[in-house]
């Protein structure tokens, strides 16, 4: 690597830092206006037009405000947790395309060293619990610890199904595969698992266990404030971020769906750039509306619920996932056969969950005894 | 899972509903008639001067001791314009120890203190929500034009009041 | 086989005080958890942050002055409140009161019953982690304190009841009105069965957590739907009918699990009865007078008197002590959230953290009443 190559990483990592806090404020605004449609709300509007501008204007304020340190809190692990969180985060970044060469830096491992990278910011959780000498942030700290450690197991499973489809850990690689057929329609199952193991792993309801307003009152962020609160803000959209666009990427088939479109402006233009962005940001947004669908419904799981879901039913399934895969390469079967497989168990599951619900703890206990009756027996 | 769904389509049409808000300081919702706001005293256009005598019903009877008022001799009175022997000289309710319960309209016998539409604390000085016997009057005139209030005598029987049931008073 | 997962472990208890600055213990409660990691060891409830000595100060204010300290107890169902001193000072001077102004009371308490149970149910979304069924229930309550407003002039704090009747007769379009909110109140309602009751992380949050049987419920002395979840029909409209209560047909909605699902669930079928009685309440409504013939100060006789009536979260008692002056000579009020809390440390055995929450939620406390 030579320094003009390291200055162009350095200018794009820069570029991505903005991208990205812009995107940020986007989602907070799209997440109130909608989280506020789905309350007959109307969310915020009088900051900007439609209330566009209320995101900056809470920077601001978090900025500007004081930065206040409990005074038992181990003050250097207090102060360095928010960066261990912001950091890998951000780093995931580094190599997600957002279109065909639009990335900072193509990597062979890509896949690899994301999965590896969005792991790594339990540790400041886990830091920003213990330094901040408050009992709940404790209890939320190593709620995030276990649930996040759990919840990888699966996220890797499916990501290695998934490039055993692809035969590829580069994700513009993987992509590129899914042009005739998205992988969501080829393995549903794996779609679906990445799906609710992903919305653990940023902590979105139904699983915000670590950081659950109700019962640990915003876990390991309890006494953080100001600007250091912002950075874990920060982290936590740009990581459900994150786990949108790499769905977008790794099931929906990222930017393949816009080809004849692109063709039709020359693939090689800036138009083409702008098409292929334009299709995984849009698909991106639309899974990260979902994410808020489910959290403007949804209430939340318990701790030991959600490690039971955790190991007993989606590690074994993901299990599941890369054995139907290697199945469906070792015999080269046709592709039909891994999508009905892939149906006929998430099939099995939801009956298996609705004759759950269908019998004893969960079926209506309620009965109604008319008044009329119990005033004649007195 | 399918309880889920439900909760799911549930939150989906409601969103393509109208939201239910109202952008409270530039849009606010429609004022009941009977609405009770903080107490105002009324004005007696007839006369020029207020209902109040200042005879410390109210006084007495809240149950948060929020008012405090002075007598004095009515000089309309002696001009003869007034029936009024007594009036009021000085009035003042703290808004803020006031609990909006309207036992003082109740009590009042000279139809001195009504209920108005103000509901709003916040003012720009440090005592802003003690007030005298003049914004009191100012704030109870505004409010009587605006509810088109009328004294009791003038009033059809059975619209307001417990009043309008006869009250007899019983010898103890 | 079971292991102790602790054997061996030198492990500490760990002490943790939830509130009375916490989102969720529903006021100024606190409590204190002995946690062993996510499960609760021990938990000792503290009360009394809100004490505003509701009871003392009734001895030195007038009859019509302390019907303003009931609307402060339970302050999210002023009109039952209302109701049961008015109740009980009507019992001492035996006053009757007119027909028309009994069906009004009952009208608007049991409205005041479904705004109370509305935001039971939405706070009770809240503890479980769901954000949206604040938002629905509290758009049919603001419905029903618009009504209130019409009728009372207040949102909340109506001293609309007064001894001997009502303060003054419902507005003329009040018919109009009631049919207008009743068909949007049932379907509000039923909106908000369908977006929690059934939801399958809700059910595994409350099914089968802190279960009480019907024995145990009655030992500490519960009322209310916290004690009909466990199957025990008692409910003082029935038991006991006051006012117009016994001319109504309507269900009584009893549980069998005792489970904080059924704690939650009892409260959401009784505002549908509620809406029934009102119905036929509106249909039965007299014309006449709403207030009685009787001096303007109202002073009791020498003696003393107990009346309960039910309130949305159980039973409220007064008991009335008057030495024949304008000035009850004391007041003792039987808060039925004060006497459901009893049994939290029993309902919180074996239970976790989140669980704790969600437990307290259920018991549908009001910290104005258990404080007083």
């Amino acid at each position: 690597m030579n320094w003009l190559d390291l200055g162009l990483v350095v200018v794009g990592l820069g570029l991505l830092l903005g991208a990205l806090s812009a995107v940020v404020l986007s989602l907070v605004w799209l997440e109130r206006k909608f989280l506020g449609r789905l309350q007959m709300r109307l969310g915020p509007m009088v900051v900007g037009p439609y209330g566009t501008l209320q995101s900056v204007a809470d920077g601001v304020k978090l900025i500007l405000k004081e930065d206040i340190r409990p005074d038992w809190a181990d003050i250097r692990v207090f102060w360095v947790a928010p960066v261990l969180v912001f950091v890998p985060i951000f780093m995931v970044w580094l190599t997600i395309p957002f279109g065909p060469g639009l990335v900072v830096q193509s990597l062979d491992l890509g896949l690899f060293y994301v999965t590896a990278f969005l792991v790594t910011s339990i540790v400041g959780l886990v830091m920003a619990g213990w330094g901040s000498a408050n009992k709940y942030a404790v209890l939320g700290g190593l709620r995030a610890a276990g649930q996040l450690i759990s919840y990888e197991i699966p996220v890797i499973m499916v990501v290695a199904a998934v490039a055993m489809l692809a035969q590829s850990l580069n994700l513009e690689v993987i992509v590129a595969k899914q042009g005739a057929l998205p992988y969501a329609i080829l393995m549903p199952l794996g779609f679906f698992l990445f799906f609710v193991s992903g919305l653990a792993e940023v902590g979105r309801t139904p699983f915000d266990i670590y950081e659950a307003d109700s019962e640990v009152v915003g876990g390991p962020f309890v006494e953080y404030s100001g600007p250091h609160w912002a950075v874990f803000f920060l982290a936590e959209y740009i990581n459900t971020f994150a786990v949108s666009i790499l769905t977008a990427l790794l099931f929906l088939g990222g930017w393949n769906w816009s080809l004849t479109l692109r063709d039709l402006v020359g693939l090689d233009s800036l138009w083409a750039q702008a098409i292929a962005l334009a299709e995984v940001l849009i698909k991106t947004y639309a899974i990260f509306l979902v994410i808020v669908w489910i959290r403007g419904t949804f209430p939340r799981i318990r701790i030991d619920q959600l490690m039971a879901l955790g190991w007993k039913g989606l590690v074994p399934l993901s299990f599941l996932v890369v054995l139907l895969n290697g199945f469906y390469l070792f015999y080269r079967l046709p592709e039909w056969s891994l999508v009905a497989a892939n149906l006929a168990v998430l099939g099995g599951l939801f009956a298996y969950l609705y004759r759950r619900a269908q019998t004893a703890p969960s079926a209506p206990t309620i009965q109604r005894f008319p008044a009329r009756e119990l005033r004649r027996v007195r | 899972m399918f309880g889920n769904l439900k909760g799911l389509l549930m939150t989906f049409k409601t969103t393509l509903r109208k939201p239910v808000t109202a952008q409270y300081p530039k849009e606010r919702l429609p004022i009941e008639p009977r609405r009770m706001g903080f107490p105002m005293l009324m004005w007696d256009k007839n006369v020029g001067e207020p209902y109040c005598t200042a005879c410390m019903v109210c006084i007495r009877e809240c149950p948060t001791q929020c008012m405090s008022a002075n007598m004095k001799d009515n000089p309309l009175q002696a001009e003869g314009k007034s029936a009024r022997r007594k009036i009021v000289e000085s009035f003042e309710i703290n808004i803020g120890r006031c609990i909006l319960c309207g036992i003082c309209v109740d009590v009042c016998n000279f139809d001195a203190i009504e209920m108005s539409y103000e509901t709003e604390l916040s003012t720009f000085v440090r005592n802003g929500r003690r007030m005298d016997l003049r914004e009191l009057l100012e704030r109870g005139t505004g409010w009587q034009e605006q509810s088109g209030w009328k004294p009791k005598k003038e009033r059809q029987p059975a619209k307001r009041g417990p009043e309008a049931e006869a009250k007899v008073e019983e010898p103890t | 086989m079971t292991t102790d997962p602790n054997e061996g472990a030198n492990t500490l208890e760990m002490m943790i005080n939830m509130g009375p600055q916490h989102p969720s213990t529903h006021g100024v409660f606190r409590m204190v958890l002995h946690l062993d990691g996510e499960r609760v060891v021990r938990v000792e409830p503290h009360i009394g942050y809100l004490h505003r000595g509701s009871e003392k100060l009734s001895e030195g204010e007038s009859y019509a002055q302390v019907i303003t300290l009931f609307d402060r107890l339970d302050y999210v169902s002023n009109f039952n409140n209302e109701l049961v001193f008015c109740m009980a000072a009507e019992k001492l001077m035996s006053i009757d009161v007119p027909e028309r102004a009994q069906y009004i009371r009952v009208i608007l308490c049991e409205l005041n019953r479904i705004a109370s149970h509305l935001l039971y149910y939405g706070t009770y979304g809240l503890d479980t982690g769901a954000i949206t069924p604040i938002l629905y229930s509290f758009r049919e309550r603001e419905r029903i304190q618009n009504l209130f407003e019409a009728v009372s002039g207040a949102r909340m704090m109506h001293n609309f009841i007064r001894i001997g009747g009502l303060k003054q007769d419902v507005p003329e379009d009040f018919r109009e009105r009631m049919d207008r909110l009743l068909p949007q109140l049932r379907q509000g309602i039923d909106e908000c069965d369908r977006l929690l009751s059934h939801s399958e992380i809700f059910l595994a949050r409350t099914r089968g957590i802190a279960r009480i049987s019907a024995e145990d419920a009655i030992r500490w002395g519960m009322t209310g739907p916290a004690l009909r979840a466990s199957g025990v029909l008692e409910d003082v409209r029935v038991t006991e009918p006051y006012q117009v209560y016994d001319r109504f047909d309507f269900d009584i909605p009893a549980g069998t699990m005792g489970d904080c699902w059924d704690r939650y669930y009892v409260p959401l079928e009784e505002m549908r009865q509620s809406l029934r009685i009102i119905q036929q309440a509106m249909e039965q409504m007299p014309d006449g007078p709403v207030m009685t013939t009787m001096r303007r100060i109202a002073r009791p006789p020498k003696g003393e008197v107990y009346v309960q009536a039910e309130n949305p979260r159980g039973a409220i008692g007064v008991y009335l002590v008057s030495d024949g002056s304008e000035k009850p000579y004391r007041v003792k009020v039987r808060p039925p959230s004060f006497c459901n809390l009893q049994a939290l440390p029993y309902l919180m055995r074996d239970a976790y953290v989140a669980d704790a929450v969600v437990i307290l939620g259920s018991l549908d406390i009001i910290l104005g009443e258990v404080d007083r």
